[in-house]
């Protein structure tokens, strides 16, 4: 029997892609480097940013495209620590 | 000593004003000069040149720090793949410029640090990745997108002391060319400073060149 090309629910793969063009698109958040894994209809986001208003955009954009899931925004923040004395190459 | 800070992948929009003044302005305490590997800002370089930044896209630029010369040569580089496993300049149209656009900025390259010889210290600074040891982490499906093995070639035909660059988020600080050139992947997120610092000291070098 021919598939009919109709899933009865989006498979999670399609998920993923969906909400990752999302968040490299959107200008709230322009982040093409996040890692988005979808379980049954939770959504988990990982991967760094330089600001917590970046991280928040991340949950509020994921939130919009993917409104019947429940999306956990586990983004962490860019460490930013003073240099240290430094690696010799010579 | 020559004094290298490094940093990569700061991605800095509108939102991050002001974020890391308090360490930049401290620079000069820890280093001669600044390198960016490329994604300094999350929305293009309009404004860099203007703000005193000299931008290398095929271009070099050399610095006299307490009188030794260091020779820069940039690129953004581009992907392709890594030795047994990249794109080939050969078939569709698509796939050619691809490969192509890598060929053309690594033959820039190589012609950019063979341009330095002469200089104390020589320095590739990249965007995408020269080689795979700095990728670790990195899912392997996109190592292709994350670099090429031909601007390792380039490095190793023309000479360096180092090649930075960043773009692999997720990968680790340190790696080497098949030739033997020091990589350091210096992305934000690798490093996890504000930059990281990398010293030469070019009489020790000079000297071990002529006991050699
Ligand atoms: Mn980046």
């Amino acid at each position: 029997m021919a598939a009919t090309g109709e899933a009865p629910s989006e498979s999670r793969h399609y998920i993923v892609q969906r909400v990752r063009e999302a968040l490299a698109h959107d200008g709230r958040t322009n982040e093409l480097d996040l890692t988005v894994s979808v379980n049954g209809d939770k959504v988990f986001i990982t991967g760094t940013v330089p600001t917590t208003e970046r991280r928040d955009a991340i949950g509020v954009v994921a939130r919009e495209v993917l409104p019947d899931h429940e999306v956990h925004n586990h983004v962490t923040l860019y460490e930013t620590a003073e240099p240290t004395d430094g690696e010799d190459l010579s | 000593m020559i004094r290298l800070a490094a940093v990569a992948d700061i991605h800095f929009g509108a939102d991050s004003s002001g974020m890391l003044r308090a360490q930049f302005e401290d620079l000069t305490h820890h280093a001669d000069m600044l390198l960016v590997a490329g994604d300094l800002t999350k929305c293009g370089h309009a404004h860099l040149e203007d703000a005193g930044v000299t931008v290398l896209e095929g271009e070099t630029t050399t610095v006299d720090v307490d009188g030794a010369r260091v020779g820069v040569a940039g690129t953004k580089g581009f992907g392709g793949g890594f030795a047994g496993a990249s794109g080939t300049d050969f078939g569709e149209p698509e796939m050619k410029a691809f490969v192509r656009h890598t060929m053309a900025l690594a033959e820039g390259l190589e012609h950019g640090l063979r341009s330095l010889e002469g200089c104390d210290v020589r320095v590739a600074l990249l965007h995408y990745s020269p080689v795979r040891d700095t990728l670790a982490g990195e899912r392997a499906e996109i190592f292709p997108f994350l670099g090429s093995y031909l601007l390792a070639e380039a490095i190793d035909h023309a000479g360096a002391d180092l090649a930075l660059h960043g773009h692999a988020h997720a990968g680790v600080e340190k790696g080497v060319t098949p030739g033997g050139v020091l990589v350091r992947n210096v992305a934000q997120p690798v490093i996890k400073h504000a930059y990281n610092v990398y010293t030469f000291e070019p009489s020790r070098s000079l000297a071990a060149d002529a006991h050699a």
